[in-house]
């Protein structure tokens, strides 16, 4: 019963969110003078009409899903990564140029591309929770400067030393990866691959690890309570320090299974524009970092933008009302912290009286 | 080599300051009530937009400033609400307003001037450059100085006048006050909550004014997503400059002449990456000796504790 309690208290807030965002995008709708129904019916048909649709807004979903479980972690601990983007380019990029030129057989080569691009994303994220242990550094600071660094950089990359020359139009972009490293599709002939099922994967593991493990209660601890958790014996440092490389390894996976899987190369601005990075941290955030709502959170939110797009070919609405939706409903759920505080203040008074 | 560093560089570099010193002085403001205002972006879009509306229905320039300004302080509003009244996390409304913004700017591009993409009419009147009069005269300094938008000398007379506001007014004390310790602040019997509401609503002004110089001083058009990082920019320079009107100045005219010789790289075909890095290392690398990180509140430890 508490815990039904508990699971209906849980849902209740994104809920209300979503219903006030989705009004806030038919205000929007009128405002543009197209019909609401038609417009939030071209939208779900965009997003899961039919079963190719519903495969694309899965695809969709693979980078977002990845980053939010790692950022789900760090904000358990009550680290605030916000370096997601940086931690996803070069994750992509180291992965997609080990998948170019390393010898070996196709298997081995995909192996290698996935754990260096874990492990890249990892180290550069860990980088700036070294700083932070070390030299008092925000992480908050540094963490929003190094997206910067990395997104540069790796746009150096591919427009000068690894650019591929063989077309005849310069883009930004390595060549082509060979099919022996390609992260198989799900279905032939659609767009979901196999990264999708990694990141359900990831997402069950972590909820286990949250859930049962020492570990997974330390995190929690520090997260909720930081002076119980030291008082406790729980070393501050080493949970930030571990929650760091996960978040970035999980970036950096989803950067590399975005290559990998969908686009078999490493293109310029292509795992930037769309916002994986800022999507993946809404979705944490309206899933209240739980692994399993992460997941759904994050189908919700590509399907938003998938849906939006399909909007967009059909009517004459704009695709930013998926940004628009969005925002409003993260204003929403920020001010769940508020409303959680007062309840509590409440109950407080109460039982004082 | 040589010919990339000439008088008009100076020149363009003042004109690439303006938005990001305005925004970044706005930024301040926030950091000094100890709110990390990520949402400048947002903001400066929501300005730029707003003054192209301005000027397209009215026909004034000094109506769209004014427009410009009043719809990014009703914007920050949106924000300050959510910040201090709410007390959501800064940092997630800040993300949710740079979402909002380019949402509502796009979508509004869209219904009002049926358009997709920018925004353009030839009738339509830029910001006028201003020949001052001595100043202009004067040889090798005056083409540098004079012949600017009105607003590059707003931004600059808006440093000396913060930096007055700060430390040589009593609601400027407040202010600061606020963001060193606001317990202390409230205990003294200071209305932590207006003071906090006064500096978001003179950043949105600032940010609304910064928009105003992007699509009305360098170019005379709205396009989607305009502010390209600006917001961010700044951001940085506030840190780099440590909430200190003077150390922002100078922080946004390296980034300005970062931002100058980027454009001039690219005619000689070199990396622009490099140059486009270089405020980000170096805010990293002062970060080192910066003793209260940038954010010139106490706010920054109280975080990073939590």
């Amino acid at each position: 019963m508490e815990a039904l309690k508990q699971l209906r208290n849980s849902l209740l807030q994104p809920l209300i969110a979503t219903a006030i965002g989705l009004a806030a995008g038919a205000v929007f709708i009128s405002i543009v003078g197209a019909s609401i129904t038609e417009t939030y019916q071209q939208m779900w048909n965009g997003a899961f009409g039919s079963f190719y649709f519903f495969m694309s807004t899965l695809a969709r979903s693979t980078p977002i899903l990845l980053i939010a479980l790692g950022l789900a972690m760090a904000f358990r601990a009550g680290v605030f990564n916000m370096g997601a983007e940086g931690q996803m380019v070069l994750g992509a990029l180291s992965a997609a140029l080990v998948a170019l030129y390393m010898p070996g057989a196709g298997v081995i080569k995909l192996l290698a591309a996935l754990i260096t691009g874990i492990v890249v994303g990892g180290l550069w994220s860990l980088l700036a929770g070294v700083l932070e242990a070390k030299f008092k550094i925000q992480l908050l600071i540094s963490t929003l400067l190094f997206n910067y660094i990395a997104v540069l950089f790796t746009s150096y990359l591919v427009s000068d030393p690894f650019q591929d020359k063989s077309g005849s139009a310069a883009l930004a972009q390595t060549a082509m990866l060979e099919k022996s490293v390609w992260l198989p599709k799900l279905f032939p002939g659609m767009t979901l691959h196999a990264g999708f099922v990694i990141a359900i994967v990831a997402a069950v593991g972590l909820f286990l690890l949250f859930r049962f493990t020492s570990f997974g209660y330390e995190v929690k601890m520090l997260g909720s309570n930081p002076f119980f958790a030291l008082y406790g014996g729980v070393s501050q440092k080493r949970v930030m320090l571990i929650s760091m490389f996960v978040s970035g390894g999980f970036a950096g996976l989803a950067g590399t299974v975005e290559v990998l899987g969908a686009q078999y190369r490493f293109v310029d601005g292509a795992l930037t524009m769309p916002g994986y990075a800022w999507t993946g941290l809404m979705a944490a955030l309206l899933a209240n970092s739980n692994p399993i709502g992460v997941i759904f959170a994050s189908i919700f939110l590509a399907a938003l933008q998938t849906g939006a797009m399909g909007v967009e070919r059909n009517t004459e609405v704009p695709l930013e009302l998926a940004s628009v939706i969005q925002a409003v409903l993260i204003l929403f759920i920020s001010a769940r912290f508020t409303y959680a505080w007062w309840k509590k203040r409440k109950q407080g008074r109460e039982s004082h009286a | 080599m040589l010919d990339i560093f000439d008088s008009s560089l100076v020149s363009s570099t003042i004109r690439m300051v303006t938005p990001i010193l305005l925004a970044a002085l706005g930024g301040s403001l926030c950091a000094r009530v100890g709110i990390f205002n990520v949402g400048l972006e947002g903001f400066i879009l929501v300005g730029a937009f707003a003054a192209i509306v301005g000027n397209h229905f009215t026909g004034s320039l000094w109506l769209a400033l004014l427009l410009a300004a009043f719809v990014t302080l009703l914007f920050s509003l949106l924000f300050g609400y959510m910040t201090v009244h709410l007390r959501a996390n800064e940092i997630v409304v800040g993300v949710a307003i740079n979402f909002l913004g380019l949402g509502l700017t796009t979508f509004l591009l869209r219904a009002i001037f049926g358009v997709k993409g920018a925004f353009y009419d030839k009738d339509m009147q830029g910001l006028p450059q201003l020949q001052i009069p001595v100043l202009h005269d004067i040889p090798l300094l005056g083409p540098i100085l004079s012949g600017h938008s009105p607003l590059v000398y707003v931004s600059f007379a808006a440093a000396i006048l913060l930096y007055l506001f700060y430390y040589r007014s009593v609601t400027g004390f407040r202010v600061r006050a606020v963001g060193m310790n606001a317990t202390a602040a409230k205990s003294i019997g200071l209305n932590t909550v207006r003071l906090q509401y006064l500096a978001i609503s003179l950043c949105g002004i600032l940010c609304g004014l910064a928009g105003a110089q992007l699509s009305l001083g360098q170019v005379t058009m709205f396009t989607e997503g305009m502010a390209a990082g600006r917001g961010f920019i700044a951001l940085v320079a506030m840190m780099l400059g440590q909430s200190h009107p003077f150390g922002i100045l100078a922080s946004s005219l390296l980034f300005g002449l970062m931002d100058a010789i980027s454009i001039r790289l690219q005619g000689f075909s070199l990396p622009t990456q490099f140059t486009a890095m270089l405020p980000y290392i170096l805010t990293i690398a002062a970060m080192f000796f910066l003793k209260d990180r940038g954010m010139g509140s106490n706010r920054a430890s109280q975080q990073s504790g939590r």
